[in-house]
């Protein structure tokens, strides 16, 4: 009976349900971008890194990998002590610079990961064959696109430039074997991968030098014990874990985690108040209805029930509409985002977690009964004789 | 069948002289801005088993605040008011509403129909709340609503009854759980004339049954109709 | 030991919190600069004694920590953790190997000089480097705040549908509450338009309050924003800047909004006939 009185209640003012939905909904659709904006970024960080497995990463000591020029010295003697340990299963050793592709008389500018094939983690092959010789070379659609080559292509590679002498450095000619895709690349760059030793060969100065290493531990082992025994025996390189290496990306975007709080507070807030002011109106509005249903016999609780009913109806219907507008504004936002130079493309900064989703909703909808309950209280409350009085003299 | 229809579900074996209804010295004082209303001032009555009495007197006279007494939704100031020989002015809330719903019928001036539910849905509200089966209330509502004369329309909105119609399903309403007292206040009030008297006839009919009437009225025809007349003035009974 | 090393030849001028003294014809070490924000993860103070050097694990030059300098306001280092030292460019280049190199000159011209013409002529004659006016260069490196700015558009713009969707549902639930009272004035006579007028002349004076009050609650959160962020970085960048214009266009915004909720709240029921308005 009370669900069947709340609906009507509901519907005898179609226009003010319809427009109290769609402002739940709204308040509803901004609580879940920030709840996916606070924990998007660190998720979808987390999987990238994860993504091909490498739970460690070594990079020059102070700095994050690829922050800097700065390359690590030794990269035998690294691996030599690395292999030490029985814990770590996999050394990929990268090799990270600049290079120019000569194209007639335009030069491509871009970046360049050298690497070993058959450890890396820093790409997956589309088309093509990987770098099995040293003079082979792979690079992504964006730098194929720009040079207008093809697989089989042989292209002039050069790493450095001087602009003194305005001449190249390191030049070799490379054959085009495969397209790829950089996982850690972002959108707008143009990236190639070689041999290791190629592009050592290339860069003079960087022999038996790394950019960074990654590290794949054994099944089972402690990530984070391994990461403090190579800090311990590798005095020049920093260790990265994964939960370093987010906890240092959370610090440097605790922005928008903060903004994502202060957002989702208020739309909260927001939605709360929406809520209240509805029922609010509406009791006031059925003050006289309220005493007679007390006055005939029905108990305080149950009128109090049947108007949070209708708190929850709308806040539940606002919080489906709500799902879904929210959805696609954070798609709009993430495209915006995306933006960021230098930010790998694989990286959300707003990620759908269900977990996390559910409860922001289920938050709105608590609230939504939080705030139905004390109106309907108080007026559940009103002395009855007064009620009547009342609506007989209005 | 209809004497049954309407006090059936809450009737006290009793004997038919004990008094129904048992007012001692009662007042009633309340605030009204700076100033205080004594609107009832040592008020002593008794209502019989069976009785059909009118409360009549000049406006401001207390008699809505004495039946809203009887009726359990209001407290006195001081005094004692007693329902089938069971205090009613100390009752908790919850204790009054129970009260309320199982023992006492109440008709207003404005008639309070729940414009959102249909005739045979306002009067199955209160067993409902008693928790009466679907089945059973939804019949019980339509006999009830047979018993007042409007057993074909059931199923309209009062925004689409008379307000005579009106009147009738609130005081089908008012007899759904068997109520041993029937109060109204103002039956006929918001009435024509020629409606006025279909209530009146109404309200007679239930008394014969068996239903124990009290009415507060500013209509003659009504108060002549009621077996006994109490006249209040100034918040006291003047004449019984 | 100083294990990082970031000389940072940068457009703007620090600004030193502490100095040492330092006679120059003493053999003394050298002096460096650093920020607050290494003198406070490194617990050092001026006078102090360090070593510098470009390689981890390698012992390099001693020099006295002369001063404490605050960073200048450069949007692309704020939340990049960077530490800064400042070091004379001799010393900079014989640790780091870099030899007669620099990354870059910054220079200063005198008052009323022609830059572009300037500009024109260093890059005619210049040979492994090129001149660009600052500001060209400011724009590039605040891509990343383009970004942001661009997101706070948007959320801005959001922010404003959904108070405008809000206002609007607030609007209709008070002018509905009044429905009787509405009723009654329409049923003694006054016109449609006359009741109209009156909502929105109330809708329009909360919304001049309400603006108001929006304005020095606005003001003293960016205060707040501004603060906390400060600190958090170290950094004497403005993260939040009340502007007049801002501060026009928000009020000029709140108003059309809330009369325009007005107008479709009262259109609404003065389009009902009275009488349903009393429910019958």
């Amino acid at each position: 009976m009370r669900a069947a009185l709340a609906q009507a209640s509901l519907t005898r003012h179609r226009g003010r349900t319809i427009l109290a939905v769609l402002g739940v909904a709204v308040a509803a659709a901004m609580l879940l971008d920030m709840v996916m904006l606070a924990t998007g970024m660190r998720e979808s960080f987390r999987e990238l890194l994860l993504s091909r497995g490498f739970e460690i990463r070594l990079a020059p000591k102070g700095t994050l990998p690829f922050d800097t020029d700065a390359t690590i010295p030794g990269v035998s003697a690294i691996i030599a002590t690395l292999r030490t340990n029985p814990d770590v299963r996999e050394i990929s050793p990268v090799l990270g610079a600049s290079i120019h592709v000569l194209a007639g008389n335009r030069d491509v500018s871009g970046s360049v990961l050298g690497i070993d094939p058959s450890v890396q983690g820093d790409y997956e092959l589309l088309s093509g064959q990987d770098v099995a010789a040293s003079n082979f070379i792979v690079g992504n659609d964006h730098l194929l696109n720009q040079l207008g080559a093809h697989i089989g292509d042989t292209l002039s590679v050069a790493i450095g430039y001087d602009p003194q002498t305005r001449t190249y450095s390191g030049q070799r000619k490379l054959i085009l074997t495969g397209r790829v895709k950089f996982i850690y690349g972002a959108n707008d760059q143009s990236s190639a991968a070689v041999r290791r030793e190629t592009l050592e060969a290339m860069g003079g100065q960087n022999h038996d030098r790394a950019s960074l290493f990654m590290i794949r531990v054994r099944k089972g082992a402690d990530a984070e014990r391994v990461r403090d025994w190579i800090e311990k025996q590798l005095p020049n390189v920093t260790a990265i874990s994964i939960a370093t290496a987010i906890k240092q990306v959370d610090e440097r975007l605790s922005y928008f985690r903060q903004l994502a709080l202060i957002l989702g507070a208020v739309s909260l807030f927001v939605g709360f108040l929406l809520v209240t002011t509805l029922v609010t109106v509406s009791v006031n509005e059925r003050a006289g209805e309220i005493a007679v249903m007390r006055a005939i016999g029905v108990s305080r609780s149950h009128v109090v029930e049947q108007i949070v009913i209708e708190g929850v109806a709308i806040s539940l219907a606002g919080a489906v509409l709500g799902l879904a507008l929210g959805l696609v504004t954070a798609r709009y936002l993430n495209t915006i985002l995306s933006a960021f130079p230098g930010l790998p493309m694989a990286i959300d900064f707003f990620l759908f977690q269900p977990r996390a989703a559910w409860s922001a909703l289920g938050l709105l909808i608590a609230s939504g009964i939080g705030a139905g309950v004390y109106p309907a209280w108080r007026a559940a409350s009103l002395p009855i004789a007064e009620s009547l009085r009342r609506e007989a003299i209005a | 069948m209809s004497a049954d229809v309407a006090t059936r579900g809450n009737l006290v074996s009793a004997d038919r002289e004990t008094a129904i209804v048992s007012l001692r010295d009662v007042r009633r004082d309340y605030a009204l801005g700076a100033e205080r209303v004594h609107a009832l001032q040592g008020v002593t009555l008794d209502v019989e088993r069976g009785d059909y009495v009118a409360i009549v007197g000049p406006s401001g006279c207390g008699k809505s605040t004495l039946l809203n007494l009887i009726g359990v939704i209001d407290q006195p100031t001081s005094g004692t008011v007693a329902i089938a020989g069971k205090r009613v002015d100390a009752m908790s809330d919850r204790e009054a509403t129970q009260f309320r719903l199982r023992n006492i019928g109440f008709v207003f001036q404005r008639f309070y129909l729940l414009p959102i539910l249909s005739a045979l849905e306002n009067v199955a509200l209160p067993m409902a709340e008693a928790k009466v089966a679907k089945g059973a209330r939804l019949q019980r509502a339509a006999e009830l609503l047979k018993y007042v004369g409007l057993g074909n329309r059931e199923r309209h909105r009062p925004s689409e009854l008379s307000g005579g119609e009106q009147q009738r399903v609130a005081i089908a309403r008012a007899l759904a759980n068997g109520p041993m007292l029937l109060l109204a206040d103002e039956p006929t009030g918001e009435l024509d004339a020629k409606t006025g008297t279909e209530i009146i006839s109404l309200f007679q009919q239930l008394n014969t049954d068996g239903t124990t009437i009290v009415v507060v009225t500013h209509d003659e025809d009504l108060a002549s109709a009621a077996r006994r007349k109490v006249h209040m003035r100034d918040g006291r009974v003047v004449e019984s | 030991m100083l294990a990082f090393l970031l000389a940072s030849f940068l457009f703007q001028t620090p600004t030193p919190i502490g100095r040492a003294s330092v006679t120059p014809d003493s053999p003394q070490p050298r002096t460096i600069a650093i920020d607050e924000a290494l003198a406070a993860r490194a617990n050092l103070k001026v006078g102090d004694r360090v070593s510098v050097s470009a390689r981890p694990g390698v012992v390099g030059d001693t020099v006295i920590v002369g001063a404490i300098v605050r960073r200048g306001a450069d949007p692309s280092e704020v939340a990049r953790g960077d530490l800064l030292v400042r070091m004379h460019l001799d010393q900079l280049q014989a640790i780091s190997g870099y030899g007669d190199r620099v990354d870059r000159f910054a220079i200063a011209t005198t008052p009323g000089a022609d830059i572009p013409r300037l500009i024109d002529r260093i890059n005619r004659v210049a040979f492994g480097f090129k001149a660009y006016e600052s500001r060209e260069i400011a724009v590039e490196t605040s891509r990343t705040f383009q970004v942001v700015s661009r997101f706070h558009r948007a959320i801005g713009i959001i922010t404003i549908v959904a108070s405008s969707v809000f206002l609007l549902c607030i609007m209709v639930l008070k002018v509905d509450e009044r429905r009787r009272d509405i009723a009654a004035l329409r049923l003694m006579g006054i016109s449609r338009a006359t009741v109209v007028r009156s909502i929105i002349i109330e809708a329009a004076v909360v919304a001049v309050l309400g603006s108001a009050l929006g304005v020095v609650l606005g003001w003293i959160i960016s205060q707040i924003v501004n603060w906390h962020y400060q600190a958090l970085y170290q950094t004497p960048l403005a993260f939040s800047i009340v502007t007049p214009p801002t501060v026009i266009f928000a009020v000029a915004l709140s108003l059309v909004l809330g009369i325009a909720a007005g107008v479709v709240a009262s259109l609404r029921l003065v389009r009902t006939p009275p009488l349903a308005l009393f429910g019958r």
